[in-house]
């Protein structure tokens, strides 16, 4: 629990310090949902577009940062401290905290900013705040274990989105359709939805904890 | 008898049964022939990917002078697998064209194909971008790991969970198969000949590699 506690925290310093991840993606949220939001220019969209955008300015937005745990690493050449300071398992799980919370901050900071300037009323919003969360989370714990895969393999830009993009469209598609029946206030809107993005993310998470161990130690 | 001759009993027979012995289905007809071939294509791939997971499982196991070879064969059964995931969908769109009037339908199960298509194909990026790197075998099996075990819900979850106009799979509700005797033997038929030429190629693919590790041994050697 030490471990993973002062990786975290070292996580969260070096990202308050730089903040380079934390700038881009924030930034990118913000002008992005405000371009729609100019472009749209007050026009009212159907519930199933509204979701759509906010899923891909999400998407968009965290791709930069979630890669970047790992990436760092390698870049500043931390990985082989962290190596001998830290058991793999401790590594996985701070880096795994880090990005979900990384993950909740831009959804919490996308969704009302969207919500506000393109003035669209969840009509269900619980399920509104429980697929945006619960989809984040998915995404979070995949992107976490491919992020370390794509380090080793010297930080290839496009070869995380190539890696990630197909794992994620599952969890895309669920949170889209999701997402727009509970702005809708549709009748079949459900939480089973939320509970298969819930499993997802369990499953992703407990096999990459698994297998962490052989991506991370050389 | 050795596989290979008995590939070349079966898959002639298959074809025979297939378009000559088994009856047409009562609804679509002729065109119904090539459930022969599309489901034991889909079941090919499906065992391909699985056979690449335990390989990998394996790889990360036993880390011995075997992983080399362990990793090549993975390599090569994720290479027959997405070769027939894309015969699972060619033929499952010509189906689909034949059935419902159009070859892309945004049906669940097509959706669900191409997305395992797409998780395969990012194994070949990934497994190129490390080349050289001595951890190449390790993390490549790590991702077919993570690949086979999110391939039961994109092959068997997705598309029951979702209002789907596939027709009933094999593991349906009813735990029965809607299909005519003479339909059932010739689908088995088929299913095992399809089995047995995966096994054929993917012998032959192995032998091939292990030529080429040798190969490769020999020139460091000198």
């Amino acid at each position: 629990m030490t471990g993973i506690y002062k990786n975290l925290r070292k996580d969260f310093l070096v990202e308050f310090r730089n903040r380079s991840a934390v700038n881009i993606s924030f930034a990118f949220a913000v002008i992005t949902t405000m371009s729609i939001s100019l472009v749209a220019g007050g026009t009212s969209f159907e519930p199933h577009i509204h979701a759509i955008l906010i899923w891909m300015i999400i998407f968009f937005s965290g791709m930069n940062g979630l890669a970047h745990t790992f990436i760092r690493e390698e870049d500043e050449k931390n990985a082989l401290f962290l190596r001998l300071a830290y058991s793999p398992e401790d590594i996985f799980i701070s880096k795994l905290l880090f990005n979900i919370i990384f993950f909740t901050g831009i959804i919490s900071v996308i969704c009302p900013l969207y919500l506000f300037f393109l003035q669209a009323r969840p009509l269900i919003p619980q399920l509104f705040i429980a697929t945006a969360f619960s989809g984040g989370l998915a995404i979070a714990s995949i992107t976490t274990i491919l992020g370390a895969m794509v380090s080793k393999a010297g930080g290839k830009g496009s070869l995380f989105t190539v890696l990630s993009f197909p794992l994620i469209l599952p969890v895309m598609w669920v949170s889209i359709t999701n997402t727009a029946l509970s702005i809708e206030g549709a009748e079949s809107a459900n939480y089973r939805n939320v509970l298969f993005l819930i499993a997802f993310s369990g499953i992703i998470a407990c096999i990459s904890y698994l297998l962490f161990r052989y991506i991370w130690v050389e | 008898m050795k596989i290979h001759r008995l590939v070349y009993i079966l898959m002639p027979l298959v074809i025979y049964m297939s378009f000559l012995w088994a009856p047409s289905a009562a609804i679509l007809g002729d065109a119904s022939r090539i459930l022969y071939y599309h489901v034991p294509v889909a079941w090919v791939a499906v065992i391909a990917f699985i056979v690449a997971g335990v390989e990998s499982i394996i790889i990360i196991i036993k880390n011995d002078e075997q992983s080399l070879m362990r990793e090549e064969r993975a390599y090569n059964t994720t290479l027959i697998g997405l070769v027939f995931t894309i015969l699972a969908l060619v033929t499952g769109a010509i189906w689909a064209n034949l059935s419902w009037g159009s070859y892309w339908n945004w049906d669940p199960r097509q959706i669900s194909i191409v997305i395992l298509l797409l998780i395969y194909i990012a194994y070949f990026s990934l497994n190129s971008a490390l080349e050289g790197n001595e951890s190449r075998g390790k993390i490549s099996s790590v991702y077919l790991i993570l690949a086979m075990v999110v391939m039961p819900l994109f092959v068997f979850i997705i598309p029951r969970v979702y209002d789907s106009l596939h027709p009933d799979t094999i593991i349906n509700a009813d735990k029965k198969m809607h299909l005519e005797e003479a339909m059932k033997i010739t689908l088995f038929t088929s299913m095992g000949a399809f089995t047995l030429l995966y096994i054929y190629i993917y012998n032959i693919m192995n032998r091939i590699s292990a030529v080429k590790i040798k190969i490769r041994e020999k020139r460091h050697a000198l």
